[in-house]
């Protein structure tokens, strides 16, 4: 589903965030992407949504090679995602609801087929009920919850998550990648970086460990 | 079709919804607006009223010379032949003195004029048209030489303060011009500004939405919605002053052109002003936003 063809990127200035990297997932797959920061994890991250272009090297999705994409493609291709971001990049003038129906809204959802989205998507995190209120309310563990719903809102086959569980108490961390896990038996391709590994071995799956921007074992 | 539909009605409600986030700051604007334009409207209002009165003034100018009564026809149709030669005539001929009284008992209305005369009181006419160049010294000059001349009773130059506010209307409408033209060009930088600013304070959302597959027209789409808002809203609000304006300056106009026993009054927007003010107040706000959307849309990939 996603495939990594000794991919280089070297952001301005010189500094290589990613070395000659070749690693493929599969459709269905959870990975976690392990490593101290710095280490090329939202990097690597973001080669995969299209955000960052490598600059030597593929990133293929689908087969289609995201770096080659038209200005115009791009936008349909990130539909195919759900990001949540290390920063949270939740919007402060608007409600928990509106957040979280922004996706619904860019992709053109009707009003009632939104409303049911959005809503099933608050359920799933565990926010019912703090649809109204303003996100900045909302604890570091609710604000991630918002987080992930409005990435999973649209229902995207991939979800990417860059240190989801950072900041949060190791309890609220288990939550998070409960919920993860329950989206991972649904069928949703996962990826998540952490600097913390001793959450991801509790779930037992594949992790590429990064180190300089590149694996080590 | 109906996904289309859907996608700008997402974004007017979003505009509408971002307009009133800010009511202070953008009825100023579109207050600013409003009065950029109705500059050159209010102006063109005052020219559209004169030209109506110019119009029905006779625009050439032009010389009446009656003759006297006891002047031999002949010397009648010299003066118009020398008339006809002279390079500043567009057109002269001669009016007999029957044909003025029947054009007389025509304009008047009664069949029998001279009931109650012995003769014909009129005397022999030439009515000379000037040809529209011709200088208003020139034609003074010609006017004083036909006085002159023993065999005319008076020579009078109608038509040259006609011709004098034809010359008035036409600086009018340059200044119109230049006017209208200096004013668009600010209203084209005042949207461009208001949009520039509108981005910066939604330059959060931009950045979500577009790292989460928004197109850029959607991210452009409120901010066309924007300034179709301000350009049709700015425009209407340019007509009420103006109209606002003609009715309070009428009475007084009416009383100024009364003293002249004229009767004038400014013409109020019709609905074809209305319609193009706010077209153009529209398009020059679509031109706006569309620079700076351009301009300020461009570092988000």
């Amino acid at each position: 589903m996603i495939q990594f063809q000794q991919v280089t990127k070297r952001y301005p200035g010189g500094f290589e965030a990613v070395r000659n990297l070749s690693f493929e997932i599969q459709a269905g797959e959870l990975l976690f992407l392990a490593g101290h920061s710095g280490a090329g994890k939202s990097t690597l991250l973001k080669l995969i949504a299209g955000i960052e272009k490598p600059t030597a090297g593929a990133v293929l999705v689908n087969n289609q090679n995201v770096a080659r994409l038209s200005r115009a493609s791009l936008p349909y291709v990130r539909r195919h995602f759900g990001l949540i971001f290390q920063d949270h990049k939740i919007l402060f003038d608007r409600s928990v609801y509106e957040n979280v129906k922004l996706p619904l809204d860019i992709i053109g959802f009707d009003g009632r087929e939104a409303r049911r989205r959005v809503q099933a998507a608050l359920d799933k995190v565990g926010l019912s009920g703090k649809e109204k209120l303003n996100p900045i309310s909302l604890s570091g563990g609710e604000q991630q919850r918002l987080c992930i719903a409005r990435a999973v809102v649209h229902r995207p086959a991939i979800l990417l998550a860059d240190e989801p569980t950072a900041n949060l108490d190791r309890d609220n961390a288990h939550d998070i990648l409960e919920l993860f896990k329950s989206f991972h038996q649904v069928g949703v391709t996962l990826v998540i970086s952490a600097h913390d590994e001793t959450l991801m071995s509790d779930y037992g799956r594949r992790i590429l460990r990064l180190k300089n921007g590149q694996f080590t074992a | 079709m109906k996904h289309w539909f859907r996608l700008h009605g997402l974004a007017f409600a979003r505009t509408v919804k971002a307009l009133l986030r800010q009511p202070f700051s953008n009825g100023m604007n579109l207050l600013v607006i409003g009065i950029a334009a109705a500059f050159p409207l209010g102006l063109y209002m005052v020219i559209v009223s004169l030209a109506g009165v110019a119009q029905k003034l006779p625009v050439e100018p032009q010389l009446s010379i009656f003759l006297k009564a006891d002047a031999p026809t002949d010397t009648g149709t010299a003066l118009l032949a020398k008339l006809k030669a002279d390079p500043a005539v567009q057109a002269a001929h001669f009016v007999p003195k029957a044909e003025a009284l029947k054009q007389m008992q025509a304009a008047v209305g009664v069949d029998d004029l001279l009931a109650g005369l012995d003769d014909n009181p009129l005397p022999d006419a030439i009515v000379v048209k000037a040809k529209l160049d011709a200088s208003v010294e020139r034609l003074d000059a010609l006017q004083k030489e036909l006085a002159a001349n023993p065999a005319v009773e008076s020579a009078q130059l109608d038509s040259a303060w006609a011709q004098r506010l034809q010359q008035l209307i036409s600086l009018g409408q340059h200044v119109l011009q230049a006017l209208a033209a200096l004013l668009a060009a600010a209203l084209v930088l005042l949207t461009g500004n208001a949009i520039r600013m509108q981005i910066l304070t939604r330059h959060d959302e931009i950045e979500v939405a577009k790292l989460i597959g928004a197109t850029d027209s959607f991210i452009r789409r409120p901010f066309f919605y924007f300034a179709i808002g301000q350009g049709l809203l700015g425009g209407l609000i340019a007509c009420g002053i103006v109209a606002g304006g003609v009715a309070w300056l009428n009475p007084a106009v009416a009383g100024l052109a009364a003293a002249y026993g004229q009767q004038f009054q400014l013409t109020l927007p019709g609905p074809l002003e209305v319609a193009a003010v706010c077209a153009t107040t529209l398009l020059l706000c679509m031109l706006g936003a569309g620079l700076a959307v351009r301009r300020h849309l461009r570092k988000y990939h």
